[in-house]
This record gives C-alpha cells, sequence and structure tokens, in this order.
C-alpha cells in the first residue's frame, strides 16, 4: 500500500485525501445489526416449517432438514420472481443472501436476467452461473467431511 | 385510516382470544414447546407399571435431561426424552450412556432409546390415544412397533 502510494504524483495524493474526507462511511453495525435479525428472522421461519413438518407429517428430527430446505428455498425463488427478495436483499444484506434461502435467489435471479437470451443457452445455461459454485463447494466438503469421518470411524477416534 | 386499522387489529384480538377461552389443550399440541412430564406408559397388560416408572425415574436422574417419557411394550421397551439445550452438542454420547445405563441395570429388557423430537411427540400421541376407550392395548403396541421402526429409520 505504501508503495503504491509513493507512486502516485502528488496531485493524485492529494485528491486522495479529498476523497478520503468526503466518502461516506459505511454503517457497519446498523448493518450488522440488520443482518443478524433478517437472517434470525428467516432462520425462525425455516424452525416453523419443520416443526410443521414434525408435527403434521411423517418426518423425524433427523431427515425433516430435507423438506424444510426445499420449502425455503423454493419461497425464496417466488420472491423473487415476484421482486420481492431483492429487496429484503437491499435492506438486510448478507442476512438474506447468506441462509439456504440466498441459494434460491442466486439461482432465480440469474434465469430472470438471461431469459431474453432463450430458455436453453439463456436460462438453461446461465441459471447456475451463481449458485453452481455453491453446489460444486458443497458437494466437495461434504465428500472432505465424509472421508474424514470415515477414517476417524476406522481408526476407533469416533 | 389508521383508525379503522386499529379496530381491525382490535377486532382480530378479541376474536382470537375468544376462541381460545375454555378450549382444552392437548400435550401433544404443545409437547415441543412445554414439559409434558407423561406418565409411564405399558401396553401389554401384563407387564407391571412399577417398573416402567423405575426406568423413568432412573433415565430422569441423568442431569443433562429434561423430559422423559418410557413405553414398555411386550418385547421392547421405548425411552424417549428432551436434551437441555447447552448439551445437544453431545447427544450422541448421551444416548449412548443412557443406553449402557439401562441396559446394565435392566439386562433382561431390549431398550429403544431416542432424543427425536418427533418420536417423543408420537409417544405423547400414544398416551392420549391410550386414554380413549377406542384404542385396545393391541392397536397401543401396533402403533409402538410403528414407532421404534421409525427410530431405527433415522439412525
Amino acid at each position: 500500500m505504501a508503495s503504491k502510494q509513493n507512486k502516485m504524483t502528488p496531485q493524485q495524493q492529494n485528491y486522495q485525501k479529498l476523497q478520503q474526507k468526503h466518502e461516506i462511511k459505511r454503517p457497519v453495525l446498523k448493518n450488522c445489526l440488520k443482518a443478524f435479525l433478517v437472517g434470525g428472522l428467516i432462520c425462525v421461519i425455516g424452525q416453523a416449517i419443520s416443526y410443521f413438518y414434525l408435527y403434521f407429517f411423517n418426518f423425524t428430527e433427523q431427515n425433516v432438514g430435507n423438506p424444510t430446505v426445499a420449502t425455503m428455498v423454493f419461497l425464496s425463488m417466488l420472491l423473487t420472481g415476484f421482486g420481492l427478495y431483492d429487496r429484503l436483499g437491499q435492506f438486510a444484506g448478507a442476512g438474506s443472501a447468506v441462509p439456504v434461502t440466498g441459494f434460491g435467489n442466486a439461482v432465480i435471479s440469474a434465469a430472470i436476467e438471461h431469459r431474453t437470451e432463450g430458455f436453453v443457452l439463456g436460462v438453461g445455461g446461465n441459471m447456475f452461473k451463481l449458485a453452481g459454485s455453491v453446489i460444486l463447494f458443497g458437494v466437495f466438503s461434504a465428500f472432505v467431511v465424509a472421508l474424514i469421518k470415515t477414517l476417524l470411524v476406522i481408526w476407533g477416534v469416533l | 385510516m389508521n383508525y379503522i386499522h386499529r379496530l381491525i387489529l382490535f377486532a382480530c384480538l378479541i376474536l382470537l382470544s375468544s376462541c381460545n377461552q375454555h378450549q382444552q389443550v392437548k400435550d401433544s399440541q404443545l409437547a415441543f414447546m412445554k414439559t409434558t412430564n407423561l406418565n409411564a406408559v405399558i401396553t401389554d397388560r401384563n407387564k407391571s407399571l412399577d417398573r416402567v416408572k423405575e426406568i423413568k425415574r432412573d433415565v430422569s436422574r441423568v442431569p443433562e435431561l429434561y423430559d422423559v417419557a418410557v413405553v414398555e411394550g411386550e418385547k421392547n421397551t421405548l425411552v424417549v426424552y428432551k436434551v437441555k439445550h447447552m448439551h445437544r452438542f453431545r447427544m450422541k454420547k448421551i444416548e449412548k450412556n443412557v443406553t449402557e445405563m439401562l441396559e446394565k441395570k435392566y439386562p433382561n429388557e431390549k431398550f429403544t432409546v431416542s432424543s427425536d423430537y418427533k418420536i417423543f411427540l408420537e409417544s405423547v400421541r400414544l398416551y392420549e390415544r391410550m386414554k380413549t376407550a377406542k384404542f385396545s392395548h393391541q392397536d397401543a403396541e401396533k402403533r409402538l412397533k410403528e414407532i421404534v421402526k421409525m427410530t431405527k429409520d433415522t439412525k
């Protein structure tokens, strides 16, 4: 950083100082609070849905996560389609992107963006442009964790 | 406009609270949220209720647990419990310890131990259905077998 500053002309340095003076500071604490509240609210809704499946269907605590995640992703897809999730994303930032609902948003927003390019090459080809990395690293990390667990079981640690 | 909104909200609240009055709430409806403290249950009339109560007392003594239900059938005894929140990280170990403790103390019994909320809920529902005259001991035994099978699927 220091070497970069040395390369700058005095005019550039003055301009940077001026820019730093007028730059609007990010309200980090406020953003964190918003993300915490909205992310927490999404998790509360998820918990309510999982209790719904436990109470009314034949799911146990071990496998209730599957329909809950599917429902949450489907809901976020619908909200993205109606344009509501984007507004939530603008307000809450990471609070709406980090939970699993962010995955549904990433899929549908990419599909909407590329729909003019056709259904096959546009929607089909770009739908997983953002979410593809989530699937790839999710599957890979699950494989690594399963491998570690298998080795620990074989060695008698677990 | 604001006044109308408040009036509608107030009317809804009154309507909702009036619906809830004098309505008996079953334990199973709130089993996820409150401590039900279920009585010991036997589906086989020939078995002694005192021993099931003793099993329940033994399991209730484990400090990490707070709500225990025991259902004894012909061949199998189902022990279900809720784990205190901060101890839920050690659920597998707690389950192993409880199973070992029970098998050591009651070597002739076959135990199925679970901390699953669904299994707990189904045990409460079984208890409630057994209180009704329509539900026979055979039906209860059949349902218990189904619940035990459900626990096996999750492991």
